[in-house]
């Protein structure tokens, strides 16, 4: 009933287009995610969503109705903004009762529904106080009571996480998605950090650019992202690219870099097949690059001689930045490396796990689990 | 209050504190300054209040200062006779029945005004505001003539009514461009926020933006305010001299104009107009300050 469609929707201001040819359908009850770098046209969709910006073009639909006409308030939404944009003149209870006065309820529906909200986000005790008087963690609570409190078909937030510190945006990240079962509403979520955006989500849609680059649940995009923007976005640290030249070899395949050559393995060789003699774009992510004395076990991993050029020890892991030639490389590898930075050291590449990608289009060609080629 | 504090804060200075003691000096010469200011600009004022109480004929034959040392030929004649026989009384209410509405008016339309001008999207906006800064630059005394012809024409001389219109006309320009950039840095999220929740402009006006704009709208009352209060010119032209409407600015010029050299009425009349100012400027004063910084570090 909740569900949302951008259809073929085109935001432009002056010359200049945020959206193009956008198109995204978010199923009733879905938490979505809409990812990507600052100026991606995120936000923009979402105040189109909102109502607070008209569309250029195309069509938006909140359940079945085409919304493009209808006033923000009249949507049936609620947003909770990055500065939370709470009233600083009324108190909390002011603050999450506003909407359901303008909206003329009766009285003891609204307390009702006030101190029901509060209760869910544990606010009861600050309801008198004025938002300055609360730290940012609070606030931000108080903000999304004054979304749930009005019973909404969707819920927008922008960006919500922002504004507090690391630890306290580990658990709010938790609490948003317990929220988000609790109440079983379509939840539109935006941010530029792809944490944020894995640990959440049903589904993300990454965009650049004024562009969907691509849906999918988590797994799907990091496992088998369609093109290199995606590949680069999703996943932290980011996938390692690296250019390298298709060979065969005894009936075996290699990948030959300047100065580096590695063996592909068996049950992958014969996506690159067609490939053999180009010069290819090839992904990595530094979690499938081990050291080679801790490699775990079960992994059929190619050795690569590199030099390391710095470590960074995580406590439970370390990220090594080390060339192989021109290439270079992250790896996350075992806490006991024994690598050390100015020195060579070996290490395995889980090739198994490589994407492979067309240097000019950037597009997609072979990803981990190789049925799943992208067209 | 520099020369209440100044004292202060060289005696809190511990001696023994090198450091402290090194910035009391370098800000000595400051302070003196500060000092020499306030007095120079408040000794001819005490001047003039001093004389307020004293015979117009010891006036004339000795400086203000010495009645300091014999402070029994001061009394509340000046007052008296400004006040009961010289109607002063009349006129203070005909300034505060002109001054009052003319500020809260000016008040209501600029805050209308401005709120239109920063958050809701017309045609023509940017330019409309243009003119409306442009018609800064223009000189009352301009327009004292053509305005005043129209007056006659429908019946606005000397009347309230007419005083209020153009009070509220003239302030209206600056009060409008005060307004309109304090409104449009309020934070944008604020406004769309209420808007999502159902609020209408005439809501968001009066529930969020009014509300946070107190200090803004405080500084433009005292403005105003003072501004009407003090004004001679306007209503000289639009009210005429006729006693029954005439605010204190007029009927103290009269004074002047009736007595040559009743130096004494003039000084007890002046500090008559000038106690309801000091009031409001002292019991407003935060707002005062804030409304004038506000603007400046919000933008």
């Amino acid at each position: 009933m909740a569900r949302v469609l951008f259809d073929h929707v085109v935001k432009r201001y002056g010359e200049v287009r945020a959206l193009k040819d956008f198109s995204l359908e978010i199923t009733d009850k879905e938490f979505l995610v809409l990812v990507g770098p600052s100026g991606c046209g995120k936000s923009t969709a979402l105040r189109l969503l909102a109502g607070l910006e008209p569309a250029s073009e195309g069509d938006i639909l909140i359940g079945e109705r085409r919304v493009n006409d209808v006033p923000a308030k009249d949507r049936d939404i609620a947003m909770v903004f990055q500065s939370y944009a709470l009233y600083p003149h009324m108190t909390v209870a002011g603050n999450i009762a506003f909407g359901l006065k303008l909206r003329k309820l009766p009285k003891d529906e609204i307390n009702r529904r006030v101190k029901q909200a509060a209760e869910t986000l544990g606010v009861e005790q600050l309801m008198e106080r004025k938002p300055g008087q609360l730290s940012g963690g609070q606030r931000q609570r108080i903000a999304l009571a004054r979304a749930i409190v009005r019973e909404p078909a969707v819920f927008l937030l922008d960006e919500p996480l922002s504004n507090l510190d690391a630890k306290l945006r580990v658990n709010t990240r938790a609490e948003i998605s317990k929220l988000h079962k609790r109440l079983g509403t379509t939840f539109v979520y935006v941010t530029h950090d792809q944490t944020e955006a894995m640990t959440m989500a049903d589904r993300i849609a990454v965009m650049n650019a004024g562009e969907i680059h691509q849906v999918g649940s988590p797994q799907e995009l990091y496992d088998r992202p369609k093109n290199v923007f995606v590949a680069g976005f999703i996943g932290s640290p980011a996938m390692n690219f690296f250019k390298a030249r298709v060979d065969s070899a005894d009936g075996a395949m290699d990948l030959k870099g300047n100065t580096f050559t590695m063996r592909v393995p068996r049950d992958r060789a014969p996506e690159l097949q067609s490939y053999i003699g180009r010069e290819m774009l090839f992904g990595v992510r530094p979690e499938n690059i081990h050291d080679a004395q801790f490699t775990p076990t079960g992994i059929n991993a190619v050795p690569l001689d590199v030099g390391v050029e710095v470590t960074e020890l995580m406590g439970n892991e370390v990220f090594l930045h080390v060339e192989a030639g021109e290439t270079k490389l992250l790896a996350r590898v075992d806490p006991r490396t024994e690598a050390q930075a100015g020195k060579p050291t070996q290490l395995a590449v889980d090739l198994e796990r490589m994407h492979l990608f067309d240097p000019d289009s950037e597009q997609a060609l072979a990803t981990v689990g190789a049925a799943a080629a992208v067209a | 209050m520099a020369t209440a504090e100044a004292p202060a804060t060289t005696a809190n200075a511990p001696t023994t504190n090198t450091g402290r003691l090194a910035r009391a000096v370098s800000r000595g010469p400051l302070h003196v300054l500060i000092i020499a200011v306030c007095l120079a600009w408040m000794i001819p004022t005490l001047g003039l209040f001093v004389s307020s109480f004293r015979e117009g004929s010891d006036i004339a034959t000795s400086g203000w200062w010495t009645a300091l040392s014999s402070p029994s030929t001061l009394n509340l004649e000046n007052y008296r006779q400004v006040l009961f026989t010289q109607g002063m009384a009349r006129s203070f209410l005909n300034s505060l029945i002109i001054a009052v509405p003319a500020t809260l008016l000016t008040i209501l339309v600029a805050a209308l005004a401005a709120y239109a001008f920063s958050w809701i999207e017309f045609r023509g906006r940017e330019a409309l505001f243009l003119l409306v800064v442009a018609l800064l630059v223009v000189p009352l005394q301009l327009t004292l003539i053509p305005v005043l012809r129209m007056y006659a024409t429908v019946g606005l001389t000397g009347t309230f009514t007419g005083m209020w219109i153009a009070h509220v006309a003239y302030g209206l320009p600056f009060a409008v461009f005060l307004l309109r950039n304090f409104f449009i840095a309020l934070p944008k999220d604020l406004l769309e926020s209420a808007f999502l929740e159902g609020a209408s402009h005439f809501t968001a006006f009066w529930r969020i933006v009014v509300p946070l704009s107190v200090p803004a709208l405080a500084a433009l009352g005292i403005f105003q305010f003072l501004w009407v209060w003090n004004d001679l010119l306007i209503a000289l032209v639009y009210l005429g001299g006729s006693a029954t409407v005439a605010p204190m600015t007029v009927t103290i010029s009269n004074l002047v104009n009736s007595f040559g050299g009743a130096w004494q009425l003039l000084t007890a009349a002046a500090f008559i107009s000038v106690t309801l100012p000091l009031l409001i400027f002292f019991a407003l004063q935060r707002y005062f300050v804030e409304g004038i910084l506000a603007g400046a570090v919000k933008g």
